[in-house]
């Protein structure tokens, strides 16, 4: 496996910006960083807390190496995370509307009284 | 292999068992979880046709968190327990996730004796070299010289080989494959559940809590970049001399071969004895 990724082309022209397709759950995130330490092109990295972010968006290939490695289903590659977790702070950080111990998809946009 | 939206992949798993699941940070047991998840996803069983049995330990959390058929078993009796749901049903999918420990010492008679049957079972052994729930003790697959909590100046025992021991014993398809190497884990895994005839992928995933710890190995991190240091395809491996290989591994198909199954005999039986009763009544 190692060989083969080694053949090829340091420099891949990337088809599309992968910005945005990295999507980060941090209430199921151990911090144990195996995302940050496998990433082939280096376009994650940890924070100060030890929760990964997109450091390098333009780097990023979507390949989804980092979701496959991930042991705790915390990191999704594809699709762009839901809006609210752009909008709202993170899960069980004070103003959430969403607890710590949420499952993912309860991520999806609150429905808004109108 | 197809890429699979993720809420696919989250339909298959149980919210309401507490997730993040109870392993260690960085555990590989959770890498085994998604690439199990995603093969049985891509696979296009139906999701009440699998089975997934488990015994204790560790990776007896596994099947806890999948959405299928999931049994909690004894200590080393998973084998036991799956060849009689798979008796009595044969139309079902039934996989087993064992431990090393639970799998080679308390359950090593089982072990040996359903790669004999060569049921058509499903079996992942999960090896991290130590019994890693109760503290790191020796287990049958700790290597000669390493340190556990009850081999303090290190094990003299020489350690099984799990791939060879059930490719002895008879199994049909014989894989091994570690966490890091996780596409190639995917498919070997797709590969068991395709093969008819008792199926085994052993994964090594390393324990960096107790044997990892306890070894001065790292964080999981490193010694996952051991297994890409030292794991070794089989192609390749089988071309190498003996000094090559030491200290080294082989990742991949080890085993596939087709011999008649328990099914099958089993089948053979029924219809003889279907035979003689008519015989005795006419």
């Amino acid at each position: 496996m190692s060989a083969k990724s080694k053949a090829k082309p340091e420099t891949k022209p990337l088809k599309e910006p992968a910005q945005g397709k990295v999507s980060f759950f941090p209430a199921w995130c151990k911090r144990c960083g195996n995302c940050v330490a496998f990433c082939p092109r280096q376009a994650l990295a940890q924070d100060e807390w030890g929760h990964p972010f997109l450091k390098s968006p333009e780097r990023c290939t979507a390949c989804g190496l980092c979701e496959m490695l991930c042991p705790d289903f915390a990191i999704s590659v594809g699709e762009a995370a839901p809006a609210v977790a752009d909008t709202c702070p993170a899960p069980g950080k004070p103003g959430s509307p969403v607890s710590p111990n949420h499952s993912p998809e309860r991520l999806a946009p609150i429905p808004t009284e109108e | 292999m197809p890429p699979v939206h993720r809420s696919v992949v989250y339909e298959w798993l149980r919210h309401d068992k507490k997730f993040p699941h109870v392993w260690c940070p960085g555990c590989g047991l959770g890498v085994l979880l998604g690439s199990l998840v995603r093969t049985l996803v891509n696979s296009g069983l139906d999701k009440n046709r699998v089975v997934l049995v488990s015994g204790i330990g560790c990776s007896g959390r596994l099947p806890v968190y999948v959405d299928v058929g999931s049994v909690h078993t004894t200590h080393g009796r998973a084998l036991t327990f799956a060849t009689g749901i798979k008796l009595a049903n044969p139309d079902l999918t039934v996989i087993t996730v064992m431990g090393d420990g639970d799998a080679t010492a308390i359950g090593g008679n089982h072990l040996i004796h359903a790669a004999r049957r060569n049921l058509d079972l499903n079996a992942i052994i999960v090896n991290n070299l130590n019994y890693g729930m109760t503290g790191g003790q020796y287990s049958p697959t700790t290597p000669m010289g390493a340190k556990a909590t009850t081999a303090r100046y290190g094990h003299i025992e020489p350690s099984f080989d799990i791939s060879a021991l059930s490719a002895t014993a008879g199994a049909a398809f014989v894989a091994r494959s570690t966490v890091y190497h996780v596409t190639q884990l995917d498919k070997m895994l797709s590969l068991m559940l395709q093969k008819r005839g008792f199926s085994l992928v052993e994964v090594l995933s390393p324990c960096h809590t107790n044997f990892g710890r306890q070894n001065k190995l790292g964080s999981q991190v490193d010694m996952m970049k051991t297994y890409k240091r030292d794991a070794v395809r089989q192609e390749r491996w089988e071309k190498m001399s003996q000094e090559e290989r030491e200290g080294r591994f082989s990742i991949g198909v080890l085993v596939d071969r087709d011999h008649p199954t328990y099914l099958d005999h089993y089948a053979e039986v029924c219809q003889r004895a279907a035979r003689l009763r008519e015989e005795a009544k006419s």
